[in-house]
């Protein structure tokens, strides 16, 4: 499955915030885009979703035009995204949120397991009640888990214990090694070394560099770039 | 005491005819956030059915379920054509809905006229319980309603489809980000909505005059019933049509229907002063 944007522009009313954002993401590789705050990542994930219409531009997927398509119909096309924000459904149980992404209660244990025992049992409790970081981790375990071909990922770490944050790079390279494709929308840079195969720069609303992550001048770059 | 059982079983039945009618214009309006002025008409045309049902000769019993699926086709082509491009502007659709209802009465009134038409009591005469003689077709009536008013609130919170309301009105975005089709959802939301109004319309069509107006004598007391009960959870219907049945009831006891009609006015006043401020659209 591929993922291309081409030329794509959205924003918030009459602000614009992406300047024509082209992209691609391939079954089989991890994409981490960075950016500084305001640079228009987590804009770049609800637009590539859908929950944001585009002003311009294009998305396909495997050549499928998905532009004007609802979030409903991508993610049944193969995409999946967890948001930095309102991922869950708060005021439901974790069953329900488990439900609702199309889990039946026999494979609820395998979701809520993955990552150790945090959320092991749990099914009964108000999403709302977990700490920020098992929100976290459970909205990227229900991702993770689901059949999805692509996932967009806007941050999954933050707000994670250091060994949590390792247990989840673990478990989205599982995903790409399976196959998966994954755009990982990441600050925690060492993570997004780590894991991606290639880099993209976002800096206000506009892709500045890109390249491949084992590219050592990259990373440098990469590096100044948040830092400055 | 026995008049005292008569006012409770008055009140009961009043309670009933008020739950069954607000059901659905909580559904809409707690889903979709859609306050639907026209769904004083989709009791009517309810109505219009059990008159059309009683005119061909087939028992009335028919006409309920007759009335909700008539009314779901309905309620289900007006999401589709009018609705579905509005929902998001609730101004819109108040004068939408407003349109509608004043031409869903002119088409009742074209096809069956001006007339006052009548539905014969399926089950006329009193049943003695209690100490005090009560109409049969009005214990019949507050049992339905009962049914109806429960597998409705279970419906939508014991099912699959209820904790999908539930998710759409909790986030609509987020819904939409889990696969969910929310499009289809209210589609759903709407012709429930107006079938149970068909429901309603078809078990009161023997109470009184079937007429292309008798749906603007159930709207403000439904409203009454969604503002008191509050439109953030389903089951405030039924606590709402309880307050506002037992309110009428008293004041009828104690003075008259005018003020019982204030009563419940100064009621939904008071509960609107005093309720916290909740998102429109929220069934939980």
């Amino acid at each position: 499955m591929r993922l291309e944007a081409t030329d794509l522009r959205s924003g918030y009313g009459t602000v614009p915030v992406l300047h024509g954002v082209s992209l691609t993401v391939s079954s089989g590789e991890i994409v981490a885009l960075v950016g500084r705050n305001g640079a228009g990542k987590t804009t770049l994930v609800k637009t590539v979703l859908g929950v944001l219409r585009s002003t311009g531009g294009a998305l396909h997927l495997d050549g499928v035009d998905i532009t004007r398509m609802p979030p409903s119909r991508r993610v049944r096309a193969g995409l999946r995204a967890t948001f930095q924000e309102r991922a869950l459904f708060g005021a439901l149980t974790v069953s329900d949120n488990l439900r609702l992404s199309g889990f039946g209660s026999e494979s609820h244990d395998r979701v809520l397991d993955a990552f150790g025992p945090a959320l092991s049992g749990r099914g009964s409790q108000r999403t709302g009640t977990l700490s920020g970081g098992e929100q976290k981790m459970l909205a990227a375990a229900i991702a993770l888990a689901t059949d999805a071909s692509l996932l967009v990922m806007d941050e999954p770490t933050e707000g994670l214990q250091p060994s949590n944050v390792a247990l989840l790079g673990d478990h989205i390279e599982s995903a790409r090694d399976a196959g998966r494709g994954v755009l990982l929308i990441e600050q925690h840079l060492e993570l997004a070394k780590r894991l991606a195969d290639r880099f993209i720069v976002l800096e206000k609303g506009e892709v500045v560099d890109s390249g491949p992550a084992a590219d050592p001048d990259l990373a440098a770059r990469v590096a100044r770039r948040l830092l400055i | 005491m026995d008049a005292l059982t008569l006012e409770l079983l008055n009140g009961a039945s009043l309670f009933a005819i008020l739950a069954i009618v607000a059901l659905g214009l909580g559904i809409v309006f707690g889903l979709m956030g859609v306050i639907n002025l026209a769904h004083g008409e989709f009791v009517m045309l309810g109505a219009y059915v059990a008159y059309v049902v009683h005119t061909v000769g087939l028992n009335h019993w028919l006409s309920v379920p007759l009335a909700a699926v008539v009314l779901f086709v309905l309620g289900v082509v007006i999401e589709v054509g009018l609705i579905r491009r509005i929902h998001r502007q609730p101004e819109l659709t108040i004068l939408a809905t407003f349109g509608l209802s004043v031409c869903l009465r002119q088409v009742a009134e074209l096809v069956f006229s001006k007339d006052f038409r009548s539905v014969p009591n399926p089950v006329p005469g009193a049943t003695e319980a209690f100490g005090v003689l009560f109409p049969t077709y009005r214990y019949l009536l507050i049992a339905i309603a009962a049914v109806v008013v429960a597998a409705t609130l279970l419906a939508f919170t014991r099912s699959r489809f209820g904790l999908v309301v539930r998710a759409i009105v909790a986030d609509r975005d987020l819904a939409e980000s889990a696969g969910i089709r929310t499009g289809m959802t209210n589609l759903c939301a709407f012709g429930v909505g107006a079938a149970t109004a068909g429901i309603a319309g078809a078990l009161v069509a023997p109470l009184g005059a079937v007429e292309p107006q008798a749906g603007l004598a159930y709207l403000p007391g439904a409203f009454l019933v969604v503002i008191v009960g509050g439109y953030n959870r389903l089951w405030g219907v039924a606590a709402g049509a309880l307050t506002v049945a037992a309110v009428q009831t008293g004041v009828i006891h104690f003075y008259d229907a005018v003020w019982a009609q204030i009563a419940s006015l100064a009621l939904a006043v008071l509960v609107l002063q005093f309720r916290r401020p909740t998102p429109a659209g929220a069934v939980a």
